[in-house]
Parts: structure tokens; sequence; C-alpha cells
């Protein structure tokens, strides 16, 4: 056995930015099963139109764009060869084109802006800068297949070289394909010379030779498709620009223009945040990008989401690191369902629950908040309930009992109902109702109810249940599972690594740590981060008094829509777009009512993995969705302890007076 | 590296300038108060006064603010704003030509912000062509943790913007691979924000240790636990907290080590520890140094003073 990483975190690398070409392909599961027929591998590479991939933080785009860039692809057939660079050339062409993954960090971007220089000249050296990067990224592949002798230096030295030199201003004669590597990289180093002295003088910026846009992003694929034969047969050229987000307004104008105007053999697969986009202007005052007529939009919660396959995504991509760690891998513990429980228990959870606690009964106290009975129900009264409709062992039963006989049923019929359920009498209309209610509809919040009444957390655990948390965000499930494994490598090796399974406790722990990290990190996301740390929290607060309603009249709401004017008030409306950006909200991806027969609107909701702060449910289900007002949502976004404004409607429950009469 | 400690009386050192950050800790004037205790006198007192600490409510951190005003010293103050020392230091040139010829300069480190010490640093090198300075720095006794040892050491506060330090964007010409030294601080938060936005491919952390307490080595490792459980273990280094020397040691060796490589440091750890990667900065222009600007810092982050200490600092190393 292999004891080199034997008892290592199989989930402890969770960032796909600071992973090798090995890495990617040992970690990669492929999503177009999810995508079904909306998008293949092969238009990845092939389709001309600019494609924008969008997603929340973790939900994977840097893991999509790296697996088609160049080196990782290079390793893919590296390793379906055998080790021998014999047919790279033959795969990229199969592939129908090479990627070049281009990330420039938001430190750098943001470099390009202030010291005392005006916005136009940054505009300037930004665009001469991106120009030299894409060169960059170009020459490399080449000279890379060049060594790997799947081109020939003598060709590329004769007619491409000459010509991207002259592009470039390098004179001089025999000039070699790592001598045109090596003036991309000097006129670069001359920009970052620049950045460093314009801190602390005044400088100009006088490059040997300027470049615009289009000069070498386009140009140099011009030359190469003319002059390499090997390049003209249909393969493009797939500009992979990560996230996009950190682009500067200024700088997005720039590359929106290149998406704009992109020509045949080139196109850009662009990955971003939500609502990324700061700008949809080009250089052209009176030219701008549109979806569908200069790009595709691609949303990954909304596949992901929605998709029941999501499940076996997750097993699949779990399985692949669990595959990675020898102590795993040789006990063929590789499945995270097995080590997270498929389902959580709540029959078994309310059972413990209501097991620790002094008084037993404190539940059947939720019938005082009927309005059948006004407040008037004494301990005798409930006592007399709960002689009918008791079921110790099964205190979710009991809760349900106590809704049905609040909601206006006679103890008894519900005691029928329930016998009736329990005895498996499907043909029975009243056992249906039952089992329905139970089953399909109130399960959850019935133990959501439960635990409120004893004043103890919901717990969360379950591979189902962190399927749900992780709200459509994979990296949100691989942190919760990097947490469980590590809290219970800490506490509970023998189980994890003899039994292949992670104690339920364990798992809520990470469950709820995680909440918590999440909301301590939205405070610090750069763009209104206290205001979205406040929404999140208010919206929480909101969530947990409709889903702790004594009489569960609005089970597991988390979902509301706004006023989409936002009053007019454009920060407000920007304050919104970062909340989606960052996923502390989500879109659903279509139209919904906002309720059972309203008109269709945008829904959002609060991202599940904050669920455990508040005891919510950790699903979202259709039927009530608050509304918020633009000033509403100004408060939910700027003060704290926002309460609700207005008492949500009321379900109502039919009066029965001889009900009332009997028991009272 | 001397402790300033009474020792010195005679031996009294004077300087031409000593530049000075305002701030409402009470170490922020130590070196100012106990000047005298310290053996060491200034002729002039550049205090850089920041706008954005202007408004403080409460009457008395305003009062420990505007104490050096108390102070029988010949004080300067250079008005400038957090979010630029950029401007600010380029403003030097034109309202402090003396400084240019200055024999003798200390930079009190205490209460800058590090952006502002480096870009100070770098341009008493590169501008005033200084060729040597004292940095003089006064420990806390403690930190302020709001809410209980662990978990909630903020020195700032609200959002966050990482960026890298004006006049150290470094070089990534003909390197390989980037490498990441965090140099760790209490505030876990900022060393995952940090290592997502650089994307390194692979980091190296270095805790204070020896601590100036023993338990603050265990509180940044414990709050940075996310980013050590990422990294090997064989990246995980130490350096003593309060001497920059080791630091820029330590620095060297992973320097040395990989000279392919294009280094980031994030200097968010002490500030004797940053004041050894700013010193290491200085000697290779290749180093990249990144920093989390906040949007506001925490007003009191320590506690009363502990040892006071300078640090001969060569600012032309080769």
């Amino acid at each position: 056995m292999n004891t080199q990483d034997l008892f290592r975190n199989p989930f402890s690398d969770y960032n796909a930015n600071s992973m090798d070409s090995k890495k990617i392909l040992d970690y990669w599961c492929s999503p177009f099963a999810l995508f079904k027929s909306r998008i293949s591998e092969r238009d990845i590479y092939q389709h001309d139109m600019p494609i924008v991939f969008m997603g929340g933080r973790g939900t994977g785009k840097t893991m999509f764009l790296k697996y088609f860039s160049y080196p990782v692809q290079c390793e893919a057939a590296n390793q379906m060869s055998g080790g021998g660079h014999g047919n790279t050339l033959s795969f990229l062409k199969s592939n129908g084109g090479i990627g070049f993954y281009l990330r420039f960090d938001g430190p750098v971007l943001r470099s390009f802006e202030g010291k005392g220089l005006e916005p136009e000249k940054w505009d300037a050296i930004f665009t001469h800068y991106f120009e030299l990067q894409v060169c960059k990224s170009y020459i490399e592949v080449i000279l890379d297949l060049v060594n790997r002798e799947q081109l020939s230096r003598e060709g590329i030295e004769k007619e491409f070289v000459p010509r991207v030199a002259k592009k470039l201003g390098r004179l001089g004669k025999r000039v070699k394909l790592e001598d045109i590597f090596n003036t991309v990289e000097d006129a670069l180093g001359d920009i970052t010379s620049f950045r460093e002295k314009i801190a602390f003088s005044k400088t100009e910026f006088v490059p040997s030779k300027p470049f615009v846009a289009q000069d070498l992003s386009f140009g140099i694929v011009e030359i190469a498709m003319e002059t390499i034969p090997e390049f003209r047969n249909g393969i493009k050229f797939v500009i992979l620009v990560d996230e996009y987000e950190n682009y500067l307004k200024r700088q997005q104008v720039i590359l929106n223009t290149l998406l704009k105007f992109v020509k045949p053999g080139i196109t850009f697969r662009i990955g971003m945040r939500l609502e990324g986009f700061h700008t949809y202007d080009t250089i052209s005052p009176k030219e701008f990008i549109k979806e569908g007529r200069d790009y595709t939009r691609f949303v990954f919660e909304d596949i992901l989401v929605k998709d029941w396959r999501y499940r076996e995504f997750l097993i699949r991509v779990a399985a692949r690191r669990l595959e990675t760690v020898p102590a795993f891998k040789e006990r063929n513990l590789t499945d995270i369902s097995r080590f997270l429980g498929k389902r959580e228990d709540l029959q078994s959870e309310a059972a413990d629950l209501v097991r620790g606690q002094e008084s037993k009964t404190r539940h059947f106290d939720l019938l005082k908040h009927s309005e059948l009975f006004k407040s008037k129900l004494d301990s005798d009264a409930i006592k007399k309930i709960q002689r009918i409709i008791a079921k110790p062992e099964n205190p979710l039963l009991e809760v349900l009992n106590i809704i049905w006989v609040a909601r206006g049923n006679e103890p008894e019929m519900t005691k029928k109902a329930m016998n009736e359920y329990l005895s498996g009498k499907v043909s029975s209309p009243l056992a249906k109702k039952y089992h329905l209610d139970y089953i399909d509809k109130y399960k959850l919040s019935l133990m959501i109810l439960l635990a409120s009444q004893y004043h103890k957390p919901k717990m969360y655990y379950s591979f189902n249940t962190f399927c749900f948390l992780s709200s459509g965000i994979v990296g949100t499930f691989i942190e919760l599972c990097r947490r469980s494994f590590q809290y219970a490598y800490f506490e509970d090796p023998d189980t994890l690594i003899n039994e292949g399974t992670i104690r339920s406790a364990l798992q809520n722990r990470a469950a709820r740590d995680l909440a918590h990290s999440e909301l301590e990190m939205v405070n610090r996301i750069q763009n209104y981060g206290h205001n979205l740390y406040l929404f999140a929290k208010n919206l929480g607060n909101i969530f947990e008094k409709f889903q702790k309603d004594p009489l569960i009249r609005y089970p597991e709401t988390n979902q509301f829509t706004v006023d989409a004017s936002f009053g007019g008030d454009l920060e407000l409306e920007d304050m919104f777009k970062t909340a989606i950006q960052w996923s502390i909200i989500q879109q659903k991806s279509y139209l919904q009512q906002q309720t059972p027969g309203g008109p269709k609107t945008d829904i959002y909701t609060l991202n599940r993995v904050f669920s455990p702060m508040y005891d919510l449910s950790y699903r979202t289900r259709g039927g009530y969705s608050e509304r918020f007002d633009a000033s509403y949502l100004k408060a939910l976004m700027t003060q704290d302890g926002v309460r609700l404004r207005k008492k949500a409607p009321k379900r109502k429950t039919e009066p029965k007076e001889s009900l009332q009469r009997r028991l009272i | 590296m001397r402790p300033l400690n009474g020792e010195y009386h005679n031996d009294v050192r004077e300087y031409d300038y000593v530049l000075v950050a305002c701030g409402s800790d009470y170490r922020a004037y130590q070196t100012l108060r106990k000047s005298k205790d310290f053996g060491i006198t200034f002729k002039n007192v550049l205090i850089f006064d920041f706008e954005e600490r202007h408004d403080y409510a409460d009457a008395e951190m305003r009062k420990a603010y505007q104490s050096y005003e108390e102070l029988a010293l010949n004080i300067k103050p250079v008005t400038c704003s957090i979010k630029d020392p950029s401007t600010c230091v380029k403003a030097l040139h034109d309202s402090e030509p003396n400084l240019h010829d200055a024999a003798a300069v200390a930079l009190d480190i205490s209460c800058f912000t590090k952006p502002y010490s480096f870009c100070i640093l770098k341009y008493l090198k590169e501008q005033a062509k200084i060729n040597h300075i004292t940095a003089l720095y006064t420990e806390p006794m403690s930190y302020v943790f709001a809410e209980g040892l662990f978990h909630s050491y903020h020195s700032t506060s609200g959002p966050l913007s990482i960026m890298e330090i004006p006049g150290f964007p470094g070089n990534d010409i003909r390197t390989t691979r980037k490498t990441l030294v965090v140099l760790l601080g209490f505030d876990g938060e900022l060393s995952s924000f940090i290592t997502d936005e650089v994307a390194p491919n692979d980091t190296t952390v270095i805790n204070g240790f020896p601590a100036y307490a023993p338990k603050f080595k265990d509180i940044s490792l414990i709050n940075n636990e996310k980013l050590l459980s990422s990294i090997p273990r064989e990246s995980i280094l130490y350096s003593r907290a309060n001497n920059p020397f080791e630091t820029f040691n330590l620095l060297e060796h992973i320097f040395q080590r990989d000279s392919s490589a294009f280094i980031n440091v994030a200097p968010i750890g002490t500030k004797p520890m940053a004041l050894g990667a700013c010193l290491f900065a200085l000697v290779h222009p290749s180093v990249r140094i990144v920093y989390p600007l906040p949007t506001e810092y925490a007003n009191i982050t320590t506690q009363k003073c502990w040892y006071s200490w300078s640090y001969e600092i060569p600012l032309r190393i080769n």
C-alpha cells in the first residue's frame, strides 16, 4: 500500500486555480451529460459564437475552462498515448481547437488605474498588455508543439516567425521562435516596470511598439492560419478568459469589443460570476454586445440545481477524490453517500431530540396557537387532546396530529388517519391525505417546528441534505465534505477509516461551521460587503420566522420576489446584482407565480448554505413568496435586525364550533 | 535589532527625521513619548494624519489619536489617505525636500498600515536615495479579541480588495510557476481571500514563532486552518514574530530554493515580519507584494505596550 497520503483529506484541494494539469484530469468529471442537448464538448472548440459561462463561486467554471486549455489537453493526449508526444497534434485536431487559458488575478487588473494617470492612458496600456498576453499564450503553445516535434521548426521559422517578428517590431535576421517569445516577454516586462515606477514618480509609458485591440489577439492567428499548414483545416483558436468579473468596467469595454468583432478561426469562452458583466458597452459608442446576437449565455446553476442528475454528478466528483486516498481506495470506500448516509432519518432525529428533554410533551403547547381555540385552551384540554393523538415513539407524527387538530380536524379523526396510514391502508382517502401531509408536504417542517419548540437546533447531515445545501454549487458540496472529513479524522478516525462513515453530529457541525464561515466571508466582499452581509442576515431571520410558524402555514418558505424597477435606485439595483453575483441569493431559472394564481415573476431564494444558521429547511419549495418593494429591500440591505413589515397572508382554517365547545 | 529599554542613556542617537503614523492605539506614540528613556532624539517628526481616521465618534479615541499634539516635539503633520499611499509619498518630494538630504531617518512602523510602510521604505530608497534607516516598533501587550480568544480578531473590517502594494508589482517574466508566501496573521479570512485571488501553484506559510505570547502562534494556526489543510506540512514554516531579519533570511531561502518561481508575498502577520518582507522585496524587485486593502481598519486592535525595538535596516544590500 502506498503510505504517502494514506490519510489525506480527499477534499482538501478545493481551488481549481491551484491545480496542475494532471490534477485537473484526475478530478475531472464531464458535466456534459447534465447539459443534455444544449451544448456538447465539441461545441466548446467549434461553436463560432463566443460563449459566456456564468456561475457562482465554486460552481466549477475554472475547472471547466482549464480542462479545455492546451496544457490539460496535452496531458490527456499524453495519458492516452502512454506518455509519448506522438499524437498531441492529432488529438488537438480531433478536438477541433486549441484552448488558450487566460486568467489575470484581481491585483494585476486593479493596478491598471489611479496613481495620477488619466483613465484613457490606462486603457491604452491595458489594451497593449492584453494583446501581448494573448500573443504570449499563442507563441507558448506553438513553441511547445515545436519542442514536441508536432510542428516543423524549419517551416515555422521560415514562414510564421518573420511575419510575427515584423508585427512585433522585432528587427534583425534569423529570428528564432524563442526570440519572438522573449520579445513579447520583454514588452510585458516594460509594462510591469512602468507599473512599479508610476507609484512614486510622474513617468510616461513609452513602448517600443504600441499595440491596439486585435493587433496580436487576432493578427497572430491570421498569420498562423496562413503560414502553418497544420492549422488550416478548421482548427480553432479558443481564447478561454476566466474571472471576467474581476476586470474593471473600462477593461470589459475593451474585451467586449473583441467579443463583438471576433474573426473566423477565433472564438472566446468567458467564465464569470453571475451578473459578472459590469457593462455591455464596446469601444464604439453606438455598439454594445447582446446575448443571442454576440454571445451565448450558459448558467451553471440553472442546470445543476434543476437536474436530478446533479446528485450523480456529485457522487462522481467525490469518487474521483476518494480514489486518490489509498486508505479509502483499498477498502473500496469511494461512495460519498456511504460516508454521509443517503438520507437523513428525521424520525430518529425527532425521537432523540425529545428523549433528551425533561418535559417530553412540550410540543403539544403548539395547540395554543390555533385560532380555533383563541388561546382559551388550558392544560387540561391539551392533555385531553394529547391522550387521543399521542404517538410517543414518533414525535413527528404527534406534531402532524397537533397541526391537524389545530386546523380544525377532530382529534379522533386525526388519530384514525394516523392509524390507517401506519397500517398501510392505501385505499383509505384519509390515510392518503395523511401520507401526503406527512411524507410529501410537511415532514421536514415538522422536524424544524419540533426542534424550535425545545429550543434545539435542527441537524444537517446526509448526502441528500448536503446536495441540497450546496445549492447547485459543486465547491460548496466539496467544502461540506472537506469539513466533515476533517472533523472525522480528528474526532472519530476509526469509524471513518474502518467503517467508511461519518457521524451525523460531525456532519452537522461541518454544515453549521460552513454556514457561519460563508456569512463572515460575505462581509469581506469587495463591493457592498457589509450590505450583503446585512441582507443575508435579515433574509435568514425573516425566513426563520416563516418556517417556525406554529401552524406551518408557510412550510419551508425561503423565496421572495422584488420590485424589478428597484424604485429607480441604481445603487440598490447594483447591490442586488452583487448579491446574485456572489450567490448569496439565487435566481430561479424560470419565471414563477409569487403566490398560487398570481402573475409570473422572477423568484429569488436565499442560498441554502446559510440554512443551518437559522434552522431553515435545506430545500426550496414553491408556494408562498414574500414580495419586497424597493424601500423594504433597501432596509434589508442597510439596517440590522429588520423585521417582517407586514404579516403574511394567513391560511384559512375551517371554524368548527362543535370542536371548540367540546374542548374548551 | 535592539530593545529600547532605557539602558542607552549615554549613547543618545539623534535622528533628522522620524516618520510616525497617527493612531488611537496606545503604542502609536510610545517612541515619541519615551524617546528620552530610549536614548533617541528627533529633530523633525513627520506625523502621518489619515483622513479616514478623523471622524472618531468616541471622544476617548479621538483624544488618544490627537495626543501627539501634547508632546513637546517639532511635529509636522502630513495629511494623507489610507487608501492612497502612492499620492502621499509622491507629495513628500515637494513638501519635504530636506528629507532627501537627511543623514539619519527613523520610521516608526507600529501604527502604519503595511502598504504605507512598504511605500515609504521604497520611496526612501528609490526617490530619496537613502541607504539606511532605523525602524522603530512597539509591541502590543495584547490584541483585541472582541468575542473570545479564537476567531474574533479582525485587524480590518468591512469589504476587502486584494491589491498589489503600489510600487511592488514584481515581475513574472520568464518564471514558470507562481508561489505565494503568506506571513500568517490571526485574521483567517484574509489568507483565504488572498489565496483565491492570487491562485498560486504552491503556497508556503510563515507563522510567527516564538510569538509575542505563546498562544498567538496557535491562534493564527487555528484561524487559518482551511489554508493550512490544503498545503503540505513542509510548507508551514516559522520565523520569530519580532525579528524582521529572520523573516528576511527565510524568504531568501525560499527564493534561492526556487528562483524560477514568481514569488508573491502577503505580509498579513506581525509588522516586524512585514518589515522583513519589505526588505526582501527591496532586494528582489521581481517579488510581488499583495495585500488585502480594506475599506476600513478597526480603530483599536491592540492594548497597551510591551517592548519597543529598533532595527537597523540597510536599504541597499546588493
